[in-house]
């Protein structure tokens, strides 16, 4: 029996019906089109009355199929599809036909637009005409979340996660957890010490019962789908043992190896080859760093286990405990395996440090020149110079300091041609930080737009100005050069129309945010997108701002763009409610919107050759092989065969299958053949 | 040579290394040969080797008839071993699970096939066992591997459709160049399947074209260009043409040959980030 089809075309307001004529639409879905036995316009199908017409159109008309022409189905898709469930009609027999996105907004000719309305009408109500009903698939949850990376993000996340009540495994690739904001000195705009109310955050998740810590640690793989992952953790060899070391200091205090640049403090200072990051690491247990130790390359020299090397043995031999040395040289990578129902990823970022690409500020050749992350330990208590503005290349302290805004960012010709977005705020905090601790300095700073939007922001920039004095020029430089002991910064104000040139002690540059250089290897090893500039990709920029492109993957923090802090703990906390939501419940429904295999009976099996191209092409690594067997279990044929648990229903392989021996549920063949030929054949 | 080739069929057939030797036997004419499967170590001086071996014999492999017959040695020119590669490639073979006997050939065909002008495999880069004295293989240049497509590519593209058009029209949808090409080996071809009907099965212009498109899409980035369905095609439709450019297009796109290297990720199925965009039109 053929269907009753009842076709419901949206106004949108005047979205849709200033551009399209909705009548004419609808009008035509029912001429020569005896399936269509309802049709009817609405100014807004979504509102509560829309959906209530919906409704009873479905009751009062017996119709087993719905076509709802109006916006995007990723938008509201889901909204009709609930509004027929709770008619008894099985929500599959509900299309969607985009007439905003694809029609009225894109043709501004109303004859044209609906004239394609009226085809992609069409178009939807053949392919609803073989519609089936599809049942929701269920997946079992393991009941853990695993958080990559342990900055702020992922510090909030994981916190917010445990005192939820579920397990959190946490995994951080640095020897401790903190990540950049342990390495600010104040932050904006109330300029708070930054290690004051972050290092309670990150005692308090290193002591949560719920939070297993992985620190010196990378993802080695990640498989699986929502719900049921199955996660690789390599813990890299420490050198250290975490159970039996007490963090007593006694190892860094003697090792020799003094002059190795420290990564926390930017360069600016120094650290041992065993050492701690920082003062406030977690764990406060070091970390021997194979590159730099010469014991270590000692032993690669001689190709020798490391603990034959008798090159140095000082920090063992400085290690209190006993019997057995808290530290070990021969310790190898150990993979660690854990299950979880959720992925949060949160990895952060790293500053812009390719100084070639600016060779009008000294390519890196001038000490003096330093950048954003700089400055900051510069300004830190714990830094180098113990919070003491002293410039780098003779110890002064610098009474002229210029400040360039916009270093990468808002500069397409260097790589980034976004705003990264906290570097107003910051400077105008640098410039405050340096008055305040060198009362008779000046800060200049040059500038392109002032962008300080948040609660507060504007103000703090102003009292930078006003109150402390700051020079802003609104202008680039041009050049940077040395003359004597001073920078000589040429720059232009574009406010008077006139050249600036200042002698200065020392400029620091607000250098971009930019994704971390193996973004891209983490979002591959989990499946999930990245725009151009390689920040990790949401699913949708409003309304799903941190659902990662694979389902049960979520993202927080600066791996997605450039975020300040408040931002960063919002979006880590806006995560961890998402996990928390997933894990509440014990199964999980899934779209079964998902590709499948075909299976015949004797002798074919199945029409799958198994060329396995399918699962070549496949992103989510949904595709298995499986044996077809005889009752004498001697294979006849390896095929394809979908996980619908990972499947997330994108099609490829149905679109590679030769043979055409692959199907997408609610998109099959015959499907996408009723729907071209509505087309050419009208 | 075809002592040395019916030398080790006997030796492969009397130590049961393989149950069967594909190979070329005597046609009932001088300048034709027909395909042999030999079970028995006494029948191997039913194998031959001349330049009228043109055949494609590893479209057999795909052959339910032939491998009933159990393991199999196969003679292969470069050519053809190639589809081996591919074949492995595409998991339709186990390596282990075939000898090849490779045979060293300077052209076959009378007048020589196109595919013999620029070859570069007159030793195939695979085989166990090598029939003959082993040749350098040549190396040409991408313009000397596509030459044959020169004239073609002068045309417009309004004057390549109308070609095409005309070449179709003469298809009789006898399907010969699916059941001979080695890699067409789906059970169930597309053109089989009648929910939906993809590909009208009369003779009619319409679905000539749909099939010969589908069909040479279907081997784009996989085609060895061995060229046994321009030899069947009874209607003579140039498919080679298309097969050959559709080579040409994948190795300037994406730097790929089918059948040459076995670790080379297919070109059909594999994405990565430096992949040419400029064939998104």
């Amino acid at each position: 029996m053929s269907k009753k089809i009842g076709v419901f075309v949206c106004h949108c307001g005047t979205n849709i019906s200033a551009t399209v004529d909705v009548e004419k639409v609808a009008e035509e879905a029912k001429k020569n089109n005896p399936g269509v036995s309802y049709t009817t316009t609405y100014k807004y199908m979504c509102s509560d009355p829309g959906q209530k017409l919906l409704r009873d159109k479905i009751k009062e008309e017996g119709l087993d199929g719905v076509v709802v022409a109006a916006c995007s189905p990723k938008m509201h898709e889901h909204t009709f599809r609930n509004a027929a469930i709770k008619t008894g009609l099985n929500p599959y027999h509900v299309e969607i036909s985009n007439l905003r996105e694809q029609c009225s907004w894109v043709h501004p000719d109303k004859p044209t637009g609906t004239e394609k309305s009226i085809d992609l009408v069409r178009m939807m109500t053949e392919k609803t005409r073989k519609d089936k009903s599809l049942n929701p698939i269920k997946v079992p949850v393991t009941k853990r979340a695993l958080v990559i990376g342990g900055g702020i993000a992922g510090i909030q996340a994981a916190l917010d996660i445990a005192d939820g009540g579920q397990e959190v495994i946490m995994v951080e690739r640095e020897a401790s957890i903190g990540g950049h904001m342990a390495q600010l000195s104040e932050t904006f705009p109330t300029l708070d010490c930054s290690q004051c109310i972050m290092t309670p955050k990150m005692v308090e998740a290193a002591q949560h019962e719920n939070i297993t810590m992985h620190t010196w640690s990378e993802i080695e793989s990640v498989d699986g789908y929502i719900g049921n992952f199955d996660v690789k953790i390599r813990k890299k060899a420490r050198s250290v043992d975490l159970d039996l070391c007490t963090g007593c200091s006694s190892c860094w205090q003697v090792c020799p190896c003094k002059k190795i640049k420290s990564e926390f403090d930017m360069g600016m200072g120094n650290r041992t080859a065993i050492y701690i990051p920082f003062p406030q690491a977690i764990p406060s247990k070091p970390v021997i760093d194979r590159e730099n130790c010469i014991l270590f390359k000692d032993a690669r020299k001689k190709n020798i286990k490391p603990n034959d090397s008798k090159v140095c043995r000082k920090c063992i031999d400085a290690c209190p405990i006993a019997p057995v040395k808290a530290i070990d040289y021969n310790q190898v990578d150990e993979i660690v395996e854990e299950k979880v129902g959720a992925i949060i990823v949160a990895t952060g970022y790293k500053e812009l440090d390719d100084t070639s690409l600016y060779g009008e500020y000294g390519g890196g050749k001038y000490k003096d020149v330093i950048t954003g992350l700089q400055f900051e330990r510069l300004a830190s208590a714990s830094g180098p110079t113990e919070g003491a503005i002293k410039r780098p290349s003779d110890g002064k302290e610098p009474e002229i300091v210029v400040f360039i805004q916009c270093v990468g960012s808002r500069d397409p010709a260097k790589g980034c041609s976004y705003c990264s977005k906290t570097c107003c705020m910051y400077t105008a905090k640098h410039t405050m930080l340096f008055k305040h601790k060198v009362h008779h300095g000046h800060a200049f700073v040059f500038y392109i737009d002032i962008r300080c939007a948040g609660k507060g922001y504007e103000e703090f920039s102003q009292r930078a100005i006003e109150e402390e004095g700051a020079t802003y020029l609104r202008g680039r430089v041009s050049r940077i050069y040395k003359k004597g002991e001073k920078l000589v910064v040429l720059g232009a104000d574009t406010l008077t129309g006139s050249v600036v040139e200042i002698e200065a002690d020392m400029v620091v540059l607000a250098s971009a945010m930019k994704a971390q250089d193996d973004a891209t290897k983490i979002a591959q090893a989990v499946y999930i997108q990245y725009d151009k500039d390689k920040f990790l990709s949401e699913i949708h920029p409003k309304l799903k701002p941190v659902e990662s492109s694979s389902a049960g993957i979520f993202l927080a923090g600066t791996c997605q763009g450039p975020k300040d802090i408040p931002e960063t703990v919002a979006q880590a906390g806006a995560a961890a409610s998402k996990v928390l939501a997933l894990l509440s419940a014990d199964e999980l429904e899934r779209e079964p919107v998902v590709a499948k295999v075909d299976r015949s009976p004797p002798p074919v099996f199945s029409t799958c050759i198994g060329c396995f191209y399918c699962q070549k092409v496949c992103p989510y690594s949904a595709i298995e092989s499986e044996d077809i067997k005889a009752r004498d279990g001697s294979v006849i044929k390896t095929v394809a065969r979908v996980n619908e648990g990972l499947c997330q229903g994108c099609g490829l392989c149905a679109a590679t299958c030769r043979s055409k021996s692959v199907e997408l549920a609610g998109f099959n063949d015959e499907q996408i053949y009723a729907e071209i030929n509505a087309l050419e054949f009208n | 040579m075809i002592e040395a080739l019916r030398k080790k069929a006997e030796e492969l057939l009397k130590n049961k290394t393989v149950d069967v030797v594909y190979g070329y036997g005597e046609g009932s004419v001088p300048e034709r040969t027909r395909p042999v499967f030999i079970t028995k170590p006494e029948d191997v001086n039913k194998l031959t080797w001349n330049k009228y071996c043109v055949y494609n014999l590893t479209t057999y492999l795909k052959k339910q008839e032939a491998r009933k017959l159990g393991k199999p040695a196969i003679v292969v020119k470069g050519c053809d071993a190639k589809t081996i590669t591919v074949l492995i490639k595409e998991s339709q073979l186990k390596r282990e699970d075939i000898y090849i006997i490779g045979v060293t050939c300077t052209g076959i065909g009378d007048p020589p096939a196109t595919k013999c002008e620029a070859c570069d495999v007159n030793t195939p880069l695979i085989y166990d066992e090598l029939i003959g004295e082993k040749i350098e293989n040549k190396e040409f240049s991408f313009d000397e591997r596509y030459a044959e497509l020169d004239e073609y590519e002068k045309l417009s593209e309004k004057e390549k459709w109308e070609f095409w058009q005309k070449q179709f029209e003469k298809c009789i949808k006898c399907y010969a160049c699916s059941s001979i090409c080695p890699l067409c080996f789906c059970d169930r071809c597309i053109v089989d399947k009648n929910q939906p009907q993809w590909i009208d099965p009369s003779a009619h212009p319409r679905g000539n074209l749909s099939w010969n498109v589908t069909r040479a899409y279907h081997l784009a980035g996989r085609c060895i260009n061995c060229e046994e369905c321009q030899r069947v095609c009874p209607a003579d439709i140039p498919l080679n043409l298309l097969n050959k450019k559709l080579a040409k297009e994948t190795e300037k796109n994406f730097k790929y040959r089918s059948g040459y290297n076995a670790d080379d990720e297919l070109a059909m199925a594999t994405y990565k980030e430096d992949d040419s965009e400029e064939i998104f039109k």
